[in-house]
């Protein structure tokens, strides 16, 4: 009943994120172009020829995930720096619980995420010549990496709001925390590009997951503070 | 009075006097390194160890700063994450000679040396947030909530990482397959040393609580 009303509260302020969201387009503009525009000049400056084919597997998957954390610090910090800076957020803390709140804003972060990685990925193989053996494997670590992404930036987001809303702030927080996560995908991905099947991807899968668990695990305990200082 | 409570200083600054000479004096050459480069050990990883014994210290400090919202434990954290920071530093300059000197290359991009680059960050981004933050106690709730944060992730980056990529890191003292491959006077030596730092870490840090404690004080008779 408890569990349940917190879903039905947090899936509210997803829907308020996501027409708060379609009437300005911000996060989702800022992300999708920031990534596009990263994307066409790593490929026109590097295209599918300029990397040696044993280098190919580990180059382009730390470049695309470069381009996809970069993109991705560029919109999801908007989701609690909105709410400061058109001061709805003491109506919201009136209107939902803390544990709703950021249920909804991750799942809505968590949305963006896997947009651009829907937009970017299919994108970037192509631009770059990226031929996946695994592609099952891909898009595993793809929505591991995307829930692992979000969990962290929503709650360093939802820090930094409290703070001082800067934009620099947040990729400064991010970063330490983000970086564990990204050698680990980097390492997946570089797998998944050159071997066949789900086991190659296997160990870098279970260390996503573990770390995506413990994020939210630590981001459930945490907000309450963070969002009623 | 103060003079009898001060005993363990003395005997702290003896002990690692005898820690120095015993590195160098007592300690055999180790094999397989590079001349008497191994001898860094017995100050590199004590550093190491105080850098992550900070890290927790800090973060026990930020637990209990949100249990009771005392600025005395905001006081604690601050000071466990300063000393962290210096000790980090320490680590990674040892660390780096050593590889100079080893692979004639400062920075080599080990996973070890990465898990050490990215505590320097978290200890960075944990005063960045600090600075950015004017009013004490929002100040203090939002960078223990990042403490507790940062930490959660850190075994990934102690423990994962470095056993995902190569590393070219001698064996860390308690080796993979959990046994100890060290000679047993260096061994010696290196406890000697481990136990040394940390009584340094609780001295330089029990200093700056007992200075923030009398800020706090201050400040409070002010207020009143």
């Amino acid at each position: 009943m408890r569990a349940s009303s917190l879903l039905s509260e947090g899936l509210a302020v997803l829907r308020k994120e996501i027409t708060s969201e379609l009437r300005s387009r911000v996060a989702l503009n800022a992300i999708v172009l920031f990534a596009v525009t990263t994307l066409v000049t790593v490929a026109y400056q590097i295209g599918p020829y300029r990397i040696h084919e044993d280098d190919r597997p580990h180059l382009l998957s730390a470049l695309l995930w470069i381009i996809l954390f970069f993109a991705a610090m560029s919109g999801l910090s908007r989701v609690f720096v909105k709410e400061e800076d058109a001061r709805t957020g003491k109506t919201l803390r009136l209107a939902a619980r803390p544990g709703a709140v950021l249920l909804g804003k991750l799942l809505f972060n968590l949305m963006l995420t896997l947009a651009l990685e829907t937009v970017v990925v299919p994108l970037y193989c192509g631009l770059m010549g990226l031929a996946v053996r695994s592609p099952g494997g891909l898009a595993l670590l793809l929505l591991g990496g995307g829930v692992a992404l979000s969990a962290s930036a929503t709650i360093v987001a939802a820090i930094i709001a409290r703070a001082s809303g800067s934009g620099t702030l947040f990729t400064i927080l991010s970063v330490p925390l983000i970086l564990p996560l990204l050698v680990i995908l980097i390492q997946g991905t570089g797998a998944a590009v050159t071997a066949d099947g789900l086991s190659p991807v296997l160990p870098a899968l279970r260390a996503i997951v573990s770390l995506a668990g413990v994020t939210l695990v630590a981001s459930f305990y945490l907000f309450p503070v963070v969002w009623n200082d | 009075m103060t003079e009898r409570k001060d005993w363990w200083k003395w005997l702290l600054g003896l002990w690692i006097l005898a820690v120095v000479w015993a590195a160098f004096f007592y300690a055999p050459t180790a094999r397989g390194f590079k001349g008497e480069s191994a001898r860094i050990v017995f100050f590199h990883v004590p550093q190491a160890w105080v850098a992550v014994l900070a890290f927790c210290v800090n973060l026990v400090a930020s637990l209990r700063y949100l249990r009771r919202h005392d600025a005395l434990d905001d006081a604690r954290a601050a000071a466990a994450a300063r000393l962290g920071l210096v000790f980090c530093i320490l680590a990674t300059v040892t660390g780096s000679l050593f590889a100079h000197v080893m692979w004639n290359s400062f920075w080599n991009w080990d996973p070890r040396e990465i898990s050490i680059a990215i505590l320097l960050l978290v200890y960075a981004a944990y005063f960045a947030l600090r600075e950015a933050i004017a009013d004490e106690e929002r100040r203090a709730s939002l960078s223990a909530a990042y403490a507790v944060l940062a930490f959660v992730t850190m075994p990934f980056l102690v423990f994962v990482v470095p056993r995902i990529y190569f590393s070219l890191h001698p064996d860390t003292i308690i080796n993979t397959k959990g046994s100890m491959d060290m000679e047993s006077r260096m061994f010696q030596v290196l406890m000697a040393s481990l136990m040394g730092f940390t009584g340094l870490f609780v001295w330089l840090y029990t200093l700056d609580v007992r200075a923030a404690r009398i800020a706090l004080a201050r400040r409070r008779r002010q207020e009143d």
